[in-house]
C-alpha cells in the first residue's frame, strides 16, 4: 500500500495538478496509513476514518481555479456544476465547502459531503477525493475535479473577466509560467503501417505515454487504438494512457469474439472512424483548451438545450469540426466519423479531441497537439479581446 | 402522510392470512428485499430449513414499481437446505413488479399446508387454492395453468422432491436459484405464488428522481460492459465466455484446468448465430441482458454454458441449451446441477456425456436411482463416494464459473460469502476482470480484504434496494441513493446505504455463527492451494498461496470487527440492532 501511495503522489506531481509537496494520501486496510505534509496527511486520514472507502487524496491544486470558483458561485450554492462531459457523466456536480463550514471539524464536514460525491472543494484546503474500491480511484477522482475546475474556470473567466483580488496576476502567472509550449518535437514515432502485433502494442504504449508526458491528457482521460487487418488493438476501459502494458485489447472487427468487452467505451467510435477513413491509428484525449473551446457557441435563441448531446450542427474551430455526442453508446460514434475523414481530427462538445493517423501515431499526435495549440491561441485571443473591451 | 408498507403473512398450517404494517423504522434500517427478509428471520434463524415454522420471505425493495432502472426485482430469504446458512436470492422478471402492484412489499410464508396449494394474491385480497392437480407438473405447465392469475413463482418436481439445489422459478424464466429454496417451498406444500395488481407506486420528489435516473442512464451508456457493442445488453452474460477463456480462469473438468480450448462453441457470438438470440429481460429494465431464441426459448446464462460446457468437458452447444431447458423445467439450479455432475464425474473417472445429462437431470429432480444421491449436491456426493476433496464448493455451495486462482479477490469473496461459494456477494469480478469502476490487480491480495468488505456491504444494500448487480458496472450507490431519496423523499447517502449493508451482512454472519459456522467454513477447496491452473499465453496461474490467503482472511476479520477466528467478540450483536 505504501508503494501505491508513493506512486499516485508521484503521478500528481508529474502531471502538475498539485502544488509542490502539497498532497496528503491516506489508505486503509486493517490499519490506517497516511503520507504527505502533516496537515493534509492528517486530514486525509481523518476523512477516510469516517468513510467506507479504501483511500482518500487531499491536495492543494497547482492552480487556484477551484478556489476562485467558490466566490464566483452564488452565495447559497452548495455545489458547482461544470458541464464538461466527464463531470456530467461521472461527477454530476462538485460539492463545495466554504471556510466557515470548515471551522469546527473539517474532516467531518468533508466526509459528510464525500459520503455523497467522489470529490469536494474545500475552501482554503483544496480538493479532497475518495476511492471506494482502490487508491487509484481516489487519484482519478482528484484529477477529475481538477480537470473540471480548470475547464469551467477558463469558460467563466472568458465570460465574466477577472473579479477577485489577485486574480489577474494569478491568471497571468498561469498563462506565462504554468503553461508550457505544446509540441511533438523530440518524440519518436514508428513509421507505419505496422503489422506486427508486438510492434503495434509497443507503439501504442509509447504514444499513450507521450500524451500524458506532454500534458495533452491527464493519464486516464482518453483512449488509443491501432488497426491491423481485421483486428483493432484498443486501450481498455479506465486504462491510464501512460500505463498501457497489459491493458490493450485485440478486438476482431467481425465481432466473432467478445473478449473486447473490457475495451474502451469508445470502441464503437473507433470502429466507425476506421470504417469511414481507412486510417490505421486513432488517438483520443481531453486537452483542456479544446474541451473548453468546444463548449462556446455563438448561436442565439437556439431551441436545443442539451447541446452536448443534441446539437445537430457541425461547428468549426479553425479547421477542426466540432460535433455533439454522448460517450459510449450515446451517439458520438455516429457523429464523429462523417466529419473526421477530411481534416483527420474532430472535437466532441465538452469532451475532447479525436485524431487519426493514416499509417501511424505520429500524424495523430501532431494533429492533436495542433488542435490544442489552436484552441489555446483562440482562447487567449478571445480573452484579450474581451479584456480590451471591459478591462 | 407516508405510505403504509404492508406485508402479507401466510400461515399455511392453519390457512390463516393477515396483512401487517411493517414499522417504518425497520424499513429505514433494512431498506427491503434481502435486508428486510434477513431481519424478519430473527428469532427463527436457528430452525431447520425444513422446519414448518422456518419462514420464507418474498420482499421487494423501495424502488420496485418505479421507473428506477433494474429495480423490478425481489429477494427471497430463508435458510438453505443445501448450505445450512441464511440464504437470499434476488430475481427479476415481472413477479416483483406485480407483487408491488398488489399493494404489498413482502410476503412471509410459514407453516406447512396439509395439501398442495397455490397462494394467489391481488389488491383485493389473497387466497389459498388447491393445487393437487398441479403437483408433479413441471414449471412450464404450472406457469401455463396459472397464467390467468398474473405473474407466477413456482416450483417444479425438484422442489417437490426436496432436491437441495432446487429453485423457485419465475414464470418469465428467471430463477430464485442456488440454495434450494424450491425445496423449502416444496416441504411447505406450496406449489406456486401468483400476484396480479395494478396499484401505482408514488414517487415523492419526481424532479430529484428523474435527474438521478438520467444520471444512471448516462453511466449505462458509458459502460462497455453494459451497453458496449460486445457487452451484456448485446450478448447476455455469455459475453463473458471469451473473456474468461482469455484470462485463463474458466473452470474446466471440475476445476482441474482453467482453459477449455473449445469454449468458443458456446460463446455469446456462437449462441447468437445458432439461436438468433434476441433481447429480453426484466420488467422495465433498459439493459435486457436475458436472451431468448427465435422460438421464444430462454437461452442460458454464462455460468450455465460454462459449467455444462467446460466443467464437464462438453462442446455441444445444443446439448448445453437442452440442459438449461431441463433444469428450468424441473426447477433446478444449473450451476449446482452441473457442478455436482462434474464432481461425480471426476470421482468415477468419467465426466457425463451430452447424451447422458438429460436423463441424469431428470433422475435428480425425481430422486431416481443415482439421482437420489446427486440431488444432495456435490459436497454430500463427494463425501459419500469417499472423495470429499472433489466437491468444488464453499459451505456446500458449488462454485460458479470464475476460477479463484485467476482472481484473488474472488478467492477471498468465495470464502467469506455468507451464503457459500457465490460470486455475487462481493462480486470482485467487476474490478478484477471487468475493470469497473476501476481495475485492480487480480493476482494480488493487497488491499483485497478491505475491498471485499466494502463490496459485501455495498451489495447487501444493493440486494435490499433491490437493484440488479449489473447496473453497477456503470452506476454506483451514489446514483441509487439519489433514486431512493427521490422515491421516498427521505435523503439517503451512499455511505448511509453501505452502513445498512454492513448491518445486514453482520446479521447474516451472526445467524450463521449461531448455526455452527466458524473460520473453518471460510475456506476454499484444497485443490486451489495445491494444484496450478492452466498457465500459458504469458499468463501464469499458480496455486493460491495458502499462507497469504490466511493472512488476508485474518485481516478481513479485523476489518469486520471480528476475532481472528472469525467469531463475534460478544453475544450481544443482535440486541444492538434495530
Amino acid at each position: 500500500m505504501r508503494s501505491l501511495m508513493a506512486k499516485y503522489a508521484g503521478k500528481l506531481h508529474r502531471d502538475r495538478s498539485i502544488a509542490r509537496g502539497r498532497v496528503g494520501i491516506a489508505a486503509q486496510d486493517d490499519v490506517m496509513l497516511s503520507d504527505g505534509p502533516p496537515d493534509l496527511s492528517r486530514l486525509a486520514a481523518d476523512v477516510l476514518s469516517r468513510l467506507s472507502c479504501l483511500g482518500v487524496v487531499a491536495a492543494s491544486p497547482s492552480l487556484p481555479f477551484a478556489e476562485y470558483l467558490l466566490p464566483r458561485a452564488n452565495a447559497g450554492a452548495e455545489a458547482i456544476v461544470p458541464l464538461d462531459t466527464e463531470t456530467r457523466t461521472f461527477l454530476h456536480d462538485i460539492p463545495i465547502l466554504r471556510r466557515e463550514k470548515l471551522a469546527g471539524d473539517p474532516a467531518a464536514a468533508i466526509a459528510a459531503l464525500l459520503s455523497n460525491r467522489k470529490g469536494v472543494i474545500a475552501e482554503g484546503v483544496g480538493i479532497v477525493a475518495s476511492g471506494p474500491v482502490t487508491l487509484e480511484q481516489a487519484y482519478i477522482h482528484y484529477s477529475s475535479v481538477f480537470h473540471a475546475c480548470y475547464v469551467k474556470y477558463l469558460l467563466d473567466a472568458l465570460r465574466d473577466g477577472f473579479l477577485l483580488p489577485g486574480e489577474t496576476e494569478a491568471f497571468r502567472n498561469f498563462r506565462e509560467t504554468f503553461l508550457r509550449p505544446l509540441t511533438a518535437e523530440g518524440l519518436s514515432f514508428r513509421a507505419g503501417p505496422l503489422d506486427d502485433p508486438e510492434e503495434v502494442l509497443s507503439e501504442i504504449r509509447a504514444a499513450g505515454r507521450y500524451t500524458v508526458e506532454r500534458g495533452l491528457v491527464d493519464s486516464f482521460f482518453g483512449n488509443i487504438s491501432y488497426r491491423v487487418g481485421g483486428t483493432i488493438f484498443i486501450s481498455q476501459t479506465a486504462a491510464s494512457l501512460d500505463e498501457l502494458a497489459g491493458c490493450v485489447d485485440p478486438v476482431p472487427t467481425d465481432n466473432r469474439s467478445t473478449t473486447g468487452i473490457t475495451a474502451s467505451s469508445e470502441l464503437l467510435a473507433h470502429r466507425r472512424i476506421y470504417e469511414a477513413t481507412g486510417a490505421r491509428a486513432i488517438l483520443h484525449g481531453h486537452p483542456k483548451f479544446a474541451v473548453a473551446m468546444s463548449m462556446l457557441c455563438e448561436k442565439k435563441d437556439c431551441p436545443v438545450k442539451d447541446c452536448w448531446r443534441d446539437c445537430p450542427d457541425i461547428r468549426m474551430l479553425g479547421d477542426t469540426p466540432v460535433v455533439a455526442g454522448e460517450i459510449g453508446a450515446g451517439g458520438l460514434a455516429a457523429r464523429v466519423p462523417p466529419v473526421i475523414r477530411g481534416p483527420g481530427k474532430a472535437i466532441v462538445y465538452g469532451h475532447g479531441v479525436f485524431a487519426i493517423g493514416r499509417d501511424g501515431f505520429g500524424e495523430a499526435f501532431r494533429s492533436m497537439v495542433g488542435v490544442e495549440n489552436r484552441c489555446r491561441d483562440e482562447y487567449f485571443r478571445r480573452l484579450d479581446a474581451r479584456m480590451r473591451r471591459t478591462p | 402522510m407516508p405510505l403504509r408498507q404492508i406485508m402479507l403473512v401466510a400461515d399455511l398450517s392453519s390457512g390463516r392470512m393477515r396483512r401487517e404494517e411493517i414499522p417504518p423504522e425497520l424499513l429505514r434500517a433494512y431498506l427491503g428485499g434481502r435486508g428486510l427478509g434477513v431481519r424478519l428471520l430473527r428469532g427463527r434463524h436457528t430452525l431447520s430449513p425444513f422446519d414448518p415454522e422456518m419462514p420464507v420471505v418474498f420482499a421487494v425493495g423501495p424502488l420496485c414499481g418505479t421507473p428506477a432502472p433494474t429495480s423490478a426485482r425481489l429477494s427471497v430469504v430463508s435458510r438453505s437446505p443445501l448450505t445450512g446458512t441464511v440464504y437470499d436470492c434476488s430475481a427479476g422478471g415481472r413477479f416483483a413488479w406485480r407483487l408491488r402492484a398488489t399493494g404489498l412489499i413482502a410476503i412471509l410464508v410459514e407453516g406447512r399446508s396439509p395439501r398442495p396449494v397455490v397462494l394467489a394474491i391481488t389488491p383485493a385480497g389473497q387466497e389459498l387454492l388447491p393445487a393437487d392437480g398441479l403437483w408433479t407438473k413441471d414449471v412450464g405447465a404450472t406457469v401455463g395453468a396459472l397464467s390467468g392469475r398474473g405473474s407466477v413463482a413456482a416450483i417444479g418436481p425438484a422442489g417437490e422432491n426436496g432436491v437441495l439445489f432446487s429453485n423457485i422459478m419465475m414464470g418469465e424464466g428467471n430463477a430464485v436459484g442456488r440454495g434450494g429454496l424450491g425445496a423449502v417451498l416444496g416441504r411447505k406444500n406450496l406449489k406456486a405464488v401468483t400476484v396480479d395488481g395494478n396499484l401505482p407506486v408514488p414517487v415523492a420528489d419526481r424532479g430529484r428522481f428523474d435527474r438521478a435516473r438520467a444520471d444512471v442512464m448516462r453511466l449505462f451508456r458509458a459502460s462497455p460492459v453494459i451497453f458496449g457493442e460486445l457487452g451484456i445488453s448485446e450478448y447476455g452474460t455469455p459475453a463473458l465466455v471469451d473473456l474468461m477463456r482469455q484470462r485463463r480462469m474458466a473452470p474446466t473438468e471440475n476445476f482441474r484446468r482453467t482453459v477449455f480450448e473449445d469454449s468458443s462453441a458456446y460463446s455469446g457470438p456462437a449462441i447468437r448465430a445458432a439461436y438468433g438470440a434476441k433481447k429480453v429481460g426484466c420488467y422495465g429494465c433498459p439493459i435486457q441482458c436475458k436472451k431468448s431464441g427465435a422460438d421464444g426459448r430462454h437461452l442460458p446464462e454464462y455460468e450455465t454454458v460454462s459449467h455444462f460446457g467446460a466443467l464437464n468437458g462438453i462442446t455441444d452447444l445444443h446439448a448445453i441449451v437442452r440442459s438449461n431447458d431441463a433444469c428450468n423445467g424441473l426447477g433446478m439450479d444449473t450451476i449446482s446441477a452441473a457442478a455436482t455432475l462434474s464432481a461425480w464425474g471426476e470421482a468415477r473417472g468419467r465426466f457425463p456425456s451430452p447424451e447422458e445429462i438429460g436423463a441424469l437431470l431428470s433422475d435428480i429432480a425425481h430422486r431416481r436411482g443415482e439421482g437420489n444421491l446427486l440431488a444432495e449436491g456435490s459436497r454430500r456426493v463427494a463425501e459419500a463416494l469417499g472423495k470429499p476433496g472433489l466437491s468444488m464448493s464453499v459451505k456446500s455451495l458449488e462454485l460458479p464459473a470464475y476460477d479463484p486462482r485467476g482472481a484473488y479477490g474472488m478467492a477471498l469473496a468465495y470464502a467469506t460469502s455468507n451464503r457459500g461459494g457465490c460470486h455475487l456477494r462481493a462480486y470482485p469480478i467487476s474490478h478484477e476482470i471487468l475493470r469497473k469502476p476501476v481495475a485492480s490487480d487480480r493476482f494480488s491480495f493487497s488491499g483485497k480484504a478491505r475491498m471485499i468488505k466494502i463490496a459485501e456491504d455495498t451489495n447487501a444494500a444493493v440486494d435490499s434496494l433491490v437493484a440488479c448487480k449489473f447496473a453497477f458496472f456503470g452506476a454506483s450507490l451514489e446514483e441509487y441513493a439519489e433514486l431512493l431519496s427521490g422515491v421516498t423523499g427521505d435523503p439517503r447517502s451512499p455511505q448511509g446505504l453501505k452502513e445498512i449493508g454492513e448491518r445486514i451482512w453482520l446479521t447474516e454472519r451472526f445467524y450463521n455463527a449461531r448455526n455452527g459456522f466458524t473460520r473453518a467454513d471460510d475456506d476454499l477447496p484444497a485443490r486451489f492451494f495445491t494444484e496450478a491452473g492452466t498457465s500459458g499465453e504469458g499468463i501464469d496461474v499458480p496455486p493460491i498461496d495458502r499462507a497469504r490467503f490466511g493472512e488476508e482472511l485474518t485481516r478481513y476479520y479485523r476489518i469486520r470487527g471480528l476475532r481472528d477466528d472469525g467469531s463475534f467478540p460478544d453475544d450481544g450483536f443482535l440486541g444492538r440492532q434495530p
